[in-house]
């Protein structure tokens, strides 16, 4: 089952490759939510209950409610135009998400470690940097921001592979969420799409001192 | 008895179509054509003598009925729960998807016959996209061989069965890419819109424009023929082998309904795709298709 939930999400991984508008980022953000609920919960079910209570509870809230809901928030306030506006044509995007899969299967099997499984390794590998190739072509900041919750799904889903023996490294995972929280909080507190007229990283390069 | 898949899907190619147009009328609320009319307009075309152009050569004239031949030619090899095609042999999807692709092939150069640059610009699109969606099908059928060890049309459909959570998602994503595969292939809406008749926005029906009468006919029975043949391919995963006559006929015909219904719904509510994004849209099969590969090297531990 937890096979299947990571190839969705593996999937969610390329569409996003051909997403043209910020609602469906969004939805697809929301849908890795749920998946790494459903991943969380089949996997930590033998640690104990508190801990299990705030994982599942951060995974629910956080990543498939809070975050969404405040990102839609964020672009209906700053008025931030709905189109991604990717750097390279989506044709390449797909492809270039597939080559990383590709790789990341590769790798995965290369490395082999005793704690890490191979499909966690492989999903995760990809996320993290899928989320990178995310980040380098879109031009808005909030999709920075999501490539950044991409990548901090990734980080989660390596963490959850090795969780039963080491649970910190799942609570550490939250505290990235935290500081993405916080980064996300600063583009609404900046309001940088009311700043600029376009919310797009090319406005920065006019800052001087 | 091994042409019982045979003559079911010809069979189901009768009234394919004509489910698809009245899923597709009833959802935007009209009454629409019974579901035999498709198959009473090739009947018509069929009385209809051929009308040929002076520049075009005998390609034109023997493209429509090889491209026909090449299709019937591939349904028999299709299996029907645990019975053989007519002729099965080793390695005969490969066979399968070359076939059709010859017949294809015949199909575009016929279009180039005839001098019109429209059609050239068809058979372009055309070319292009089933040359991105021959990927797909290999990997799928690749992996559904190196999930069962066999390489033939009916050792692979009789020995697959669904005992684990990843095999049931296997076979489900395998059909998403599969009706995926037969919407491109047959011209359908995400891709390709039959209904328009703007020669710059047209893929498949901007190939037939010069065709006409028993050609026309043949050219429009061998695309049901092909929807059929892919239902046939979808429904052969979920007949699971040892079945009796009795159950497998029926879910047979249930299956090819099914994806008749869920082809006009999906048009009905899919708006198509601008002519830059069919690419995309295409490798993106594949790339799901590559999932499936990996997902069964992960089933069977077989790594690199």
């Amino acid at each position: 089952m937890t096979n299947i939930l990571l190839i969705t999400f593996a999937i969610s991984l390329i569409y996003m490759g051909i997403a043209n508008r910020l609602s469906t980022y969004i939805n697809i953000l929301a849908l890795q939510g749920i998946i790494l609920f459903g991943v969380s919960f089949i996997e930590l079910i033998q640690i104990n209950t508190l801990n299990l209570i705030f994982i599942l509870f951060e995974t629910i809230f956080f990543k498939t409610l809070a975050i969404p809901l405040f990102l839609n928030y964020i672009i209906k306030k700053n008025s931030i135009t709905r189109e991604a506006e990717p750097y390279l044509p989506d044709f390449i995007s797909v492809v270039i998400i597939t080559a990383i899969i590709l790789g990341s299967f590769i790798l995965s099997n290369i490395v082999s470690g005793i704690f890490i499984r191979k499909m966690f390794f492989l999903a995760a590998l990809a996320a993290v940097f899928s989320g990178l190739f995310i980040i380098i072509t879109r031009k808005k900041i909030v999709t920075h921001i999501m490539g950044y919750l991409v990548i901090e799904n990734g980080v989660f889903i390596l963490s959850l592979s090795a969780a039963n023996k080491m649970p910190i490294l799942v609570n550490l995972g939250i505290t990235l969420d935290i500081f993405v929280s916080v980064l996300v909080l600063g583009v609404f507190v900046n309001r940088i799409g009311n700043t600029f007229e376009e919310m797009s990283v090319d406005n920065l390069n006019n800052l001087k001192d | 008895m091994s042409g019982t898949g045979f003559i079911l899907i010809i069979l189901t190619s009768f009234f394919f179509t004509g489910i698809l147009i009245r899923t597709k009328s009833i959802f935007s609320g009209r009454k629409g054509p019974g579901i035999f009319q498709p198959m009473k307009d090739i009947w018509r075309l069929f009385h209809k003598e051929n009308v040929y152009s002076q520049t075009s050569s005998f390609i034109f004239k023997i493209a429509p009925d090889i491209y026909f031949a090449s299709i019937l030619i591939a349904i028999m090899m299709i299996p029907f729960g645990n019975q053989k095609g007519i002729f099965s042999f080793n390695g005969d999807f490969v066979f399968f998807a070359y076939l059709l692709a010859a017949g294809k092939f015949f199909s575009i150069i016929s279009a180039l016959d005839t001098g019109s640059s429209f059609e050239g610009m068809g058979a372009s699109r055309e070319a292009l996209y089933s040359f991105l969606a021959e990927p797909a099908f290999f990997l799928l059928m690749g992996s559904l061989a190196l999930l069962t060890g066999y390489t033939s049309f009916s050792d692979i459909f009789s020995s697959i069965s669904f005992d684990s959570y990843i095999s049931i998602a296997i076979g489900t994503l395998a059909s998403f890419v599969l009706v995926l595969i037969s919407m491109i292939e047959n011209s359908r809406m995400p891709v390709d819109d039959p209904k328009t008749h703007l020669e710059l926005t047209m893929v498949h029906e901007v190939m037939i424009l010069d065709n006409s009468g028993f050609d026309l006919g043949l050219i429009l029975y061998a695309t049901n023929l092909k929807f059929a043949m892919y239902g046939a391919i979808i429904a052969n995963l979920f007949l699971t082998p040892g079945k009796e006559l009795y159950y497998s006929v029926p879910i047979f015909i249930g299956a090819q309904t099914l994806f008749a219904v869920i082809v006009g719904a999906s048009e009905s509510f899919i708006a198509r795709f601008r002519m830059s994004h069919n690419p995309q849209f295409i490798i993106t099969i594949g790339s799901v298709s590559l999932l499936i590969f990996f997902a069964v090297l992960l089933m069977l531990g077989k790594y690199i």
